[in-house]
C-alpha cells in the first residue's frame, strides 16, 4: 500500500511539471515588460498615449476650462456652487472638482509617459527595423514637446512644481518644487529643441518627415499631432508667459510666415462658429489641438467647454452650468459691427453665433457647440469638439500684445487689425459686408488703449477656449494698475492650492502660500 | 496494486483532477457548524432513513476520520428547517445561522448580490474589489463555486452594479436538494480548500440517490406584503426647503443668479403640489412560491436521483421579481465492490425582473439627461413613465451549472477519489430603452458573459492502524483549478425608431460596410470584450493521528502556487496543525456530568488567493487613457494607446502572496443529560503581507503604488449554546438555542511601515478597525459671526482655509490647532457589526411545531447619507449629476428631520457634507425573522399507506418586526461601505404556507 501512494506522489510530481504551463498566463488586460518596446507598433501606441494623456489632462473635470475662462472670468454660474467658489477665486471650497483640480497627478501622467517613452524608445529602434531614425526623432521630439507643454501648463496652474525628467521606475522619489522661472526655462529649449526636427506636416514628404508617418496618410494626421509650427506658437506663449516679449516677436513671426507651409490659416467668424466647423474634427488650422473625433468614436459627454455652457435651446438641458451674465455681454461686446455678436440700438440681437437667446434669463454661449458630429439634434450632449489650445489669431495677438508692450504701437495696431479684418466686417444686422475688404479697423479714440483693445480683443475672440485668466494675469503685470489682482500676483493668488492629498503624500512640498 | 496505479495515470492524464474525496476533507473538519443535526424534532426517522438507504452506495468518508474528533460541535441546523424561509440566495438561507457568518442584504429585489463575510472583513471594503477578495469560498458537493468576477467595473462610469443581469451567484442553491451546510470558519477546516478558502468556506452537500425508491415533494405559496409609508408631494419639499431661504436669503434667493426649483416654484402645479398616491404603483404585494419534487431509486450497484424545482420570489416594490427553474441529477454507479463513479449536474436557469430606478438605469444608460425635475408623486404620472418601459425590455437572465464527474476506489484501509468538476455561471442581459425615456435617444444593449472553472481534484487516503490505541489517517491531494471570466458587452444610443430594437449589423459580406451597425450609428456603438483567466495548482499532504481516541492531532502542509502570483514568488507553502483533547474520556469517563467535553486548538497559515492577474505581470501598461466622465475614451487619434497604469496604481517587482495567519481554541460540552450543548470558539485571524495602492508617486503620474504589506487583524469568539428547556418527551417541548458571533477588528500594519493614510473619504489607521468612517465631530450650529472661535493669529477659525460664518457647522477642533482640517476627523463606528447572531426557539405540542427565528446586529452604525442628501439639496442638484437623481421614493418620508440644524446650504464648507457624525447612527437591531407553525401528519398518512415517510405543513410569517433605533429604512438595507442611500428595497413582510411530502 504503501509503494501505492509511493507511486501517486510520483505521478502527482509529473503533473506538476506539466502545469508549469498553466501557471503562465500572460494577462490579456494589460501588457507587460517582455511584450512591450519591441515594435513599431509599440512605439506609435505609447506615442499615442502621451497624446491621449495630455487629452485627459486638459479634459479631466472640465479643467482646461474651468482654469482658464470660470476661474475669474466673465461666466457666472447659477446653482453650481463649485463652479461659484472658482468663479469668485474661493479655491480651498470643500467641492471634489475644485479639490480635483487642485490636483496634478493628471499632468505627471504626462510627464511620466514622456520620460519612459524617452528612456525605453531606442529599444524599438533596436529591435524593430521598420522603425527608422527619422520616425524616432520625429517621435522623440513631439514627446519631449508634450512633456514640456505639460510643466507649462502647471507652471501656469501651480507655480512652482516638482522638476522630474526621469521615469524613476519603482523607485518612486519625492522631490520638493522647484523654481518656475528654471522650469519654464526648461521648457523654452526643450519646445526649440523640437522645433527643429518637426515637420510642417505630416506623411506629406517634408523634408523632415518622409514617408508616410507609421504607414497612414496626410489626413489621419492632420492637425493631430505637433508639428514644427505647434512648438513656435507655444513658444510664443510660453515666451509672452515669462515677459519676453521680444522671443515672443521672434517666434510668432515663424509662425506667421510659415503659416502657409503648415496648411494653415485664418479662420472666419462663420467657420468658427460653425457647428461642424472650426472645433469638429482635426484640422490643419489646429495650431495645438487634442481631438475628440467624433468618427475615431471620441465624442465625449464631457471634457469640452459645451458640457458646461450650452442648454436650452440649444440642446435639452434646463440651466447651463455657467453662462455670461447679460450685463457682462453687453460691456465686453459693446462695439458695433462684431459678426460674433450684434445687437442693435432697440436690443435686438443679430446674430446668435457666440450667444443664444440673449434675452432669455441665461444667453447660452453658443460659440462652440459641436454636437454629435456637427448636429443640430438638441437631444443627446455628445460633443465632439476638439480642445484648441492655439489657432493663428493667438498668436497674432501675442505678438501684437507684444509690439504694444514693447512700445511699437504701429506694428500692434498693424496686427490687431488683421484679426478686426475678420471680425468686424458684418453690418448693424449681422449681415457680412459686400466687400470683403470692408472692416472696422481699430480707432484709438473708440477703442482706447491698443494694448487694452488687444486685451478685449483676446477675451473676445478666445472665449471658451481657456485663455481668459492667464491674458488677465499678463494684462495686469503690464499695466500694473489694478492694485487687487497686482496683490494676488505678488502673494501667488493666481496659482491654485496644491491638494491636501498631495501634501499627505510627499512631506516635501509646501502649500501656495497664498493659499494657507 | 497495477490497476490502481493505471488510474492514477489515467486521472493524471486526462488532467481530470480530483477532488479530496469526503474521507479527507472531513478529517480536518472542525470548528463548523454542521447545520444538519437538528432537524431531530420533526424528522428524526427521515433522516436515519435516508442515511441508511446511502450506505448502499456512492463515495463516502472514512468510516473512522480521526479528525471528526476536531469537529467543532456548535450550532445545529437543518437545511429543511432553512428551506422553510421563502429563499431566492443562499445567503438569505444562512443570514443568522451560523455564528460567525454576516450576510449581508443592502436591499431585498429579488436575485440581486449580497454578501458574506466570515469572521470579520480582511480588507478595507473600498470597492467591489475588496468586496470579492473577502467573500467566503462556497462548495457545492466538492465542486468550488465561482463568483462574478468584478474587472467589468473597469469600464463602468457608475459601479453601483456590475453590467449583465447582475445575478447573485448564489441563487443556485435549492435548499430541499440540501443534505447539510456546513459554515467552516477556521483554517484547521479549510485549509484542505486551499487559499480560494482563506476567507471561510461554506459547504453544501446535496442529498444522496436512495436505493429505494424514494420521492418527495414540496411546495409553498406565499405573498410578500410591503409595509406601509408615508408619502409627501412638492408642498412638503417646499417647506422644508424655505427654512433655509427664509434664514439665509434677504429675498428668497441666493444670488442675483440663483435659480429656484422649477417644479417646486408653482404651487398650483398639480403634478408635484397634487396628491401624492406613487406609492399605489410602486409598491404592492406580490406572490411567492416554491415547487420541489424528486425521485430516486437504483439498486445497491447503482442509484440516481432527480429532482425539479421551480421558485418565485417576488419583490414588493418596482414590481421585481426573480424566478428560478432547477434541477438536477445524480447518479452513481458501483460496478465492483471496490470501484464507484458518481456523476452530478445542477442545473439552473435564473430570470429577474429588475427596478426601474432612474439611478440604475442611467448608470447601465450612462448618460445623464437634465434632471432638474424629479418624477412626479402623482400616480397618473408616474404610470405614465413606467409605461414608457413597456416600449422596450430589459431581460436579465443567468444560467448556472454545476456538475462532476468522480471515481472512486476503495480497498478498505486506502481510498482513492478523483473529481473532476465544472462550475459554469454565465449571464445575458438584453435591453432596449424607447425614446420617451431618454429625452428622444433610446438605448439598446447586449451583454454575455461567463465565469467558468474547472477543478481537476485528486486524493489517496490510507488509514492504519498502528496498534489499538495508535491511529492513523494519512491523505495527499493535489487540486488544478482553471478560472476563466469574459464577457462581452455593447451598446448604442439614437436608433433610427423605437420599432427596430436590436442593434442590427450590415450583413452582406460584398458590402464595404459589412458587419457596420446600420440602425445606430456606427459612431454611437460601444463595444466592449474582457477576459481573465488565472490557474491554481495545490498540493498537500495531510496526517492525522488519534491516541486512544482522547488525544487527536492533525497536520497539513501544502503548496499552492497560481498564475496570479509573478513567477519569482509563485509558490507558497503552508502548514496547519490542531490537536483535540476528549476530556469527557479523560475526565468523565465514568460520570454523568459531561456527556461530552472537547477541547480542541489549532493553528496555521494560508496563503490568500489573489483574484486579478495584473499584479503577476509586474511593471505593465494599460489602454486606460479616460478621465473623470469619460473612462472609456478608446484611443487617439483613432489609434490604440498603451501607458502605465496611472489611475489603477503602480504595481512592481516582487509582489508577494498575501497569506493568513490563524488560530483558535475551541470547547464542546454538553451536560445535564445531553440537555445543554455548548460550543464556545475564539479565533485569531490575521490576515497579513496583503496589497494595497498606497496614494503616493503623485509626482510619476500615479494614483497609488500597489504594495505589499497590509495587515488586518480579526479576533473574537463563536459562542453556541442550545438547551432544551423543556425536553422533548413532555407533551411541549421547547427547544432555544443562540449563537453569538464578537468581532474585533484591526488594521496592524501597513505597507512600507506607513502608520495611516487617507484613500477617498476614508482613512486607515494601525490599530484602528478597518470599517470604521472618517468624521468630523459636529457640535451644533454657528448662529452668528462673532460665535466663531479665533483662530490664534488674529482671524476665525476655518475649514480648510475658507473662515467659518453664521449658519456653518461648529465642528470639533479635535487636535486644538484652531482650524478645522482633517486632522480633525475621528475613526468612529462600525460598518459590520461588532456583535451578530440569531436566536432560535423551537416549541412542541404533540405534532405540532412552533418556531420564532430572530436576527440580531449589535454595535453597527451605518451613515444616513440619504438624509445628507436631502439636506445637501443645493450641491446635489447643483451638479447635474447620478447624484442629482431623485427617484419616486424621493417621495416617501424617511429618517428624522428635527435631529439636523439648519445650515447655509450654500456655504462653501459644505455644512451638510456627509461625513460628519450627525448622520452616524447607530444601526444595531433585532429582528423577528421568522415565525413557524407546523403540523406533522406522517403518523396520520402512515395509518393509510405505509410507503409515506413524512407529510408535514406549516404556515410562516417572515420579518414580523425590527427593533432599532435608525431612524432610516430597515437598518440591514445599506450597501458594504456602510452608507445608506435610501436605495435599498424594503424587506417584505411575507407568508407563506407549505407542505412537506416524502413516499
Amino acid at each position: 500500500m504503501k509503494k501505492i501512494i509511493l507511486l501517486s506522489l510520483v505521478f502527482v510530481a509529473l503533473l506538476a511539471g506539466s502545469c508549469k504551463k498553466a501557471l503562465n498566463i500572460s494577462s490579456t488586460r494589460v501588457v507587460n515588460e517582455a511584450n512591450f518596446w519591441n515594435t513599431l507598433e509599440d512605439s506609435r501606441a505609447a506615442l499615442m498615449g502621451v497624446y491621449g494623456l495630455t487629452r485627459a489632462a486638459l479634459a479631466d473635470n472640465n479643467g482646461h476650462w474651468i482654469y482658464g475662462d470660470a476661474r475669474m472670468g466673465n461666466f457666472d454660474s447659477p446653482i453650481r456652487q463649485d463652479l461659484k467658489a472658482i468663479i469668485k477665486n474661493d479655491l480651498n471650497a470643500s467641492y471634489p472638482v475644485v479639490n480635483q483640480l487642485s490636483n496634478w497627478t493628471r499632468f505627471y501622467a504626462i510627464i511620466n509617459a514622456a520620460n519612459i517613452f524617452l528612456e525605453r524608445v531606442p529599444e524599438v529602434k533596436a529591435n524593430d527595423q521598420r522603425y527608422t531614425q527619422n520616425n524616432m526623432d520625429v517621435d522623440i521630439a513631439q514627446v519631449r514637446f508634450l512633456r514640456a507643454y505639460a510643466y507649462f501648463y502647471m507652471v501656469r496652474i501651480w507655480g512652482d512644481v516638482p522638476f522630474i525628467t526621469s521615469s524613476r521606475d519603482g523607485s518612486f522619489e519625492n522631490r520638493p518644487r522647484s523654481s518656475k522661472e528654471a522650469i519654464l526655462e526648461f521648457v523654452q529649449s526643450e519646445m526649440l529643441a523640437s522645433a527643429q526636427v518637426l515637420p510642417y506636416r505630416y506623411s506629406v514628404n517634408d523634408v523632415q518627415q518622409p514617408g508616410f508617418y507609421y504607414n497612414e496618410n496626410e489626413f489621419r494626421w492632420n492637425g493631430a499631432l505637433i508639428r514644427k509650427l505647434t512648438a513656435y506658437g507655444i513658444l510664443t506663449s510660453v515666451s509672452a508667459w515669462q515677459g519676453k516679449y521680444t522671443d515672443v516677436i521672434k517666434y510668432a513671426n515663424i509662425v506667421t510666415t510659415d503659416a502657409g507651409k503648415a496648411g494653415m490659416g485664418y479662420t472666419s467668424t462663420n467657420f468658427l462658429t460653425q457647428r461642424n466647423g472650426f472645433f469638429y474634427d482635426k484640422r490643419n488650422e489646429h495650431l495645438l489641438a487634442f481631438g475628440f473625433v467624433f468618427g475615431h468614436q471620441d465624442a465625449s459627454f464631457t471634457g469640452n467647454i459645451e458640457s458646461l455652457v450650452l442648454a436650452e435651446p440649444v440642446v435639452n438641458k434646463a440651466i447651463p452650468d455657467m453662462f455670461v451674465p447679460k450685463d457682462s455681454i453687453l460691456k465686453i461686446f459693446r462695439e458695433t459691427n462684431d459678426g460674433r455678436f450684434n445687437i442693435d440700438t432697440t436690443g435686438t440681437t443679430h446674430s446668435q453665433a457666440y450667444f443664444t437667446n440673449f434675452l432669455g434669463r441665461y444667453p447660452i454661449f453658443s460659440k462652440i457647440k459641436v454636437m454629435q458630429d456637427g448636429s443640430t439634434d438638441p437631444t443627446f450632449r455628445i460633443y465632439s469638439s476638439a480642445i484648441v489650445v492655439s489657432r493663428l489669431e493667438d498668436i497674432t495677438l501675442l505678438r501684437a500684445e507684444a509690439y504694444a508692450a514693447l512700445g511699437e504701437t504701429t506694428n500692434a495696431i498693424n496686427d490687431l487689425n488683421t484679426i478686426r479684418r475678420l471680425r468686424y466686417n458684418v453690418d448693424n444686422k449681422g449681415q457680412l459686408n459686400e466687400s470683403a475688404s470692408t472692416f472696422v479697423e481699430y480707432n484709438a479714440i473708440k477703442n482706447g488703449p491698443v494694448l487694452d483693445a488687444i486685451f478685449l480683443e483676446r477675451q473676445k475672440e478666445f472665449m471658451g477656449e481657456g485663455m481668459h485668466f492667464y491674458d488677465q494675469v499678463r494684462y495686469n503685470k503690464i499695466k500694473q494698475n489694478n492694485a487687487k489682482f497686482m496683490n494676488l500676483i505678488n502673494t501667488g493668488g493666481i496659482y491654485w492650492p496644491i491638494s491636501r492629498e498631495l501634501i499627505n503624500q510627499n512631506p516635501l512640498l509646501v502649500q501656495n502660500s497664498y493659499w494657507k | 496494486m497495477r490497476i490502481i496505479a493505471t488510474i492514477t495515470f489515467l486521472g493524471v492524464l486526462c488532467t481530470t483532477t480530483y477532488s479530496f474525496g469526503n474521507t479527507a476533507r472531513s478529517a480536518c473538519v472542525s470548528n463548523h457548524f454542521s447545520l444538519v443535526r437538528s432537524f431531530h424534532q420533526a424528522d428524526t426517522a427521515k433522516t436515519d432513513t435516508a442515511k441508511m438507504d446511502t450506505a448502499t452506495v456512492g463515495i463516502k468518508q472514512a468510516a473512522k476520520a480521526i479528525s471528526k474528533k476536531l469537529e467543532s460541535k456548535g450550532s445545529n441546523l437543518d437545511p429543511k428547517k432553512l428551506s422553510i424561509f421563502p429563499a431566492i440566495s443562499l445567503q438569505q438561507y444562512l443570514k443568522g445561522e451560523a455564528a460567525g457568518l454576516y450576510a449581508t442584504e443592502p436591499s431585498s429585489e429579488p436575485g440581486t448580490v449580497q454578501n458574506m463575510f466570515i469572521h470579520g472583513t480582511s480588507q478595507p471594503l473600498l470597492s467591489q474589489r475588496e468586496v470579492f477578495q473577502t467573500q467566503p469560498l462556497v462548495i457545492l458537493d466538492g465542486v468550488p463555486l465561482i463568483g462574478e468576477h468584478p474587472f467589468a467595473f473597469d469600464i463602468q462610469q457608475f459601479k453601483f452594479d456590475r453590467i449583465g443581469p447582475a445575478i447573485n451567484p448564489l441563487t443556485n442553491i435549492n435548499m430541499a436538494n440540501i443534505k447539510s451546510v456546513q459554515v467552516l470558519t477556521g483554517l484547521n477546516a479549510t485549509a484542505i480548500y486551499g487559499p480560494k478558502g482563506a476567507n471561510g468556506v461554506i459547504l453544501l452537500t446535496t442529498n444522496d440517490p436512495t436505493s429505494k425508491r424514494r420521492i418527495t415533494f414540496d411546495s409553498y405559496v406565499g405573498v410578500a406584503t410591503p409595509q406601509s409609508v408615508t408619502t409627501v408631494n412638492g408642498k412638503f419639499e417646499n417647506d422644508f426647503r424655505r427654512q433655509f431661504y427664509n434664514k439665509y436669503t434677504a429675498n428668497g434667493v441666493y444670488g442675483d443668479n440663483d435659480v429656484y426649483p422649477l417644479y417646486l416654484s408653482d404651487s398650483l402645479n398639480n403634478d408635484y403640489y397634487g396628491k401624492s398616491d406613487w406609492s399605489d404603483k410602486y409598491y404592492g404585494s406580490q406572490i411567492q412560491y416554491g415547487i420541489n419534487a424528486s425521485i430516486s431509486g437504483g439498486t445497491d450497484r447503482a442509484n440516481f436521483r432527480f429532482s425539479v424545482g421551480n421558485l418565485r420570489s417576488g419583490g414588493i416594490a418596482d414590481n421585481t421579481k426573480a424566478d428560478r427553474y432547477d434541477t438536477r441529477f445524480i447518479i452513481n454507479m458501483k460496478p465492483v465492490q471496490w470501484l464507484t463513479f458518481s456523476a452530478m449536474v445542477n442545473a439552473n436557469r435564473l430570470q429577474r425582473d429588475r427596478n426601474r430606478n432612474v439611478r440604475d438605469r442611467l448608470a447601465t444608460v450612462n448618460y445623464i439627461p437634465d434632471l432638474s425635475s424629479p418624477i412626479a408623486p402623482n400616480k397618473d404620472k408616474y404610470a405614465q413613465y413606467l409605461g414608457q418601459f413597456n416600449k422596450g425590455f430589459d431581460n436579465n437572465r443567468s444560467n448556472i451549472v454545476e456538475g462532476y464527474g468522480k471515481v472512486g476506489l476503495d480497498f478498505g484501509k486506502f481510498k482513492f477519489v478523483t473529481t473532476l468538476g465544472l462550475d459554469y455561471f454565465e449571464g445575458y442581459r438584453d435591453i432596449f430603452y424607447a425614446r420617451t425615456l431618454l429625452q428622444t435617444t433610446n438605448f439598446a444593449s447586449n451583454y454575455f458573459g461567463y465565469n467558468q472553472r474547472a477543478t481537476v481534484d485528486n486524493i489517496a487516503t490510507y488509514d492504519y492502524d498502528l496498534n489499538e490505541d495508535s491511529k492513523f489517517n494519512f491523505s495527499v491531494g493535489n487540486t488544478i483549478q482553471y478560472d476563466t471570466y469574459r464577457y462581452s458587452y455593447a451598446y448604442a444610443y439614437k436608433g433610427s425608431n423605437d420599432f427596430i430594437k436590436l442593434n442590427l449589423l450590415q450583413s452582406d459580406p460584398n458590402r464595404g460596410d459589412y458587419l457596420e451597425p446600420f440602425v445606430y450609428r456606427r459612431e454611437l456603438v460601444y463595444k466592449f470584450l474582457d477576459r481573465t483567466k488565472n490557474n491554481q495548482l495545490s498540493f498537500y499532504g495531510k496526517a492525522d493521528y488519534s491516541y486512544k481516541d482522547k488525544y487527536n492531532f492533525s497536520a497539513l502542509l501544502r503548496a499552492d502556487a497560481s498564475s496570479n502570483q509573478q513567477p519569482t514568488s509563485r509558490w507558497f507553502y503552508s502548514p496547519v496543525i490542531s490537536a483535540g483533547w476528549d476530556m469527557k474520556k479523560e475526565f468523565f469517563a465514568n460520570d454523568d456530568t459531561f456527556s461530552e467535553l472537547n477541547l480542541r486548538a489549532s493553528v496555521g497559515r494560508m496563503g490568500r488567493y489573489e483574484n486579478f492577474d495584473n499584479y503577476a505581470q509586474g511593471p505593465q501598461y494599460t489602454a486606460f487613457i479616460g478621465f473623470t466622465g469619460n473612462l472609456i475614451a478608446p484611443g487617439y487619434n483613432g489609434i490604440a494607446t498603451l501607458t502605465r497604469p496611472y489611475s489603477s496604481g503602480s504595481a512592481g517587482y516582487g509582489l508577494e502572496w498575501a497569506y493568513t495567519d490563524q488560530a483558535n481554541l475551541g470547547l464542546d460540552a454538553s451536560f445535564l443529560n445531553d440537555r445543554v450543548h455548548a460550543s464556545i470558539d475564539g479565533y485569531y485571524k490575521h490576515d497579513k503581507n496583503m496589497l494595497l495602492g498606497i496614494p503616493s508617486a503623485a509626482e510619476y503620474g500615479y494614483t497609488s503604488v500597489i504594495k505589499n504589506g497590509m495587515a488586518i487583524r480579526n479576533t473574537g469568539v463563536d459562542l453556541v449554546l442550545s438547551g432544551d428547556i423543556m425536553p422533548k418527551t413532555n407533551t411541549v417541548s421547547w427547544t432555544s438555542s443562540i449563537n453569538v458571533n464578537y468581532n474585533q477588528n484591526k488594521l496592524t500594519a501597513l505597507p512600507g511601515g506607513l502608520n495611516q493614510i487617507v484613500l477617498g473619504d476614508r482613512q486607515l489607521k494601525v490599530g484602528e478597525s478597518v470599517d470604521s468612517y472618517w468624521l468630523l465631530t459636529n457640535q451644533g450650529i454657528y448662529n452668528t459671526d462673532a460665535e466663531v472661535p479665533s483662530n490664534g493669529a488674529g482671524g476665525k477659525m476655518a475649514y480648510n482655509g475658507i473662515t467659518l460664518k453664521a449658519g456653518d457647522p461648529k465642528w470639533l477642533d479635535v487636535n486644538g490647532d484652531n482650524a478645522i482640517t482633517d486632522a480633525d476627523r475621528t475613526l468612529q463606528g462600525h460598518a459590520l457589526p461588532v456583535v451578530s447572531g440569531g436566536w432560535k426557539n423551537d416549541f412542541g405540542y404533540k405534532n405540532w411545531t412552533l418556531s420564532l427565528n430572530f436576527y440580531y446586529n449589535l454595535g453597527r452604525d451605518l451613515i444616513n447619507q440619504e438624509m445628507a442628501n436631502r439636506f445637501d439639496f443645493v450641491n446635489r442638484e447643483g451638479l447635474n449629476s447620478i447624484n442629482s437623481v431623485r427617484e419616486i421614493t424621493f417621495w416617501e418620508k424617511r429618517g428624522d428631520y428635527s435631529k439636523y440644524p439648519i445650515y447655509n446650504p450654500w456655504s462653501s464648507v459644505s455644512p451638510y457634507q456627509v461625513n460628519q457624525d450627525i448622520f452616524l447612527e447607530n444601526a444595531s437591531f433585532i429582528k423577528l425573522r421568522t415565525v413557524s407553525v407546523g403540523y406533522d401528519l406522517t403518523s396520520m398518512f402512515k395509518k393509510k399507506s405505509p410507503n409515506v415517510e413524512r407529510f408535514y405543513v406549516y404556515g410562516s410569517v417572515n420579518n414580523v418586526f425590527t427593533l432599532t433605533n435608525y431612524t432610516g429604512q430597515d437598518p440591514e438595507l445599506a450597501g458594504f461601505t456602510g452608507y445608506d442611500t435610501g436605495y435599498g428595497m424594503q424587506i417584505p413582510r411575507t407568508y407563506t404556507i407549505g407542505v412537506k411530502m416524502d413516499f
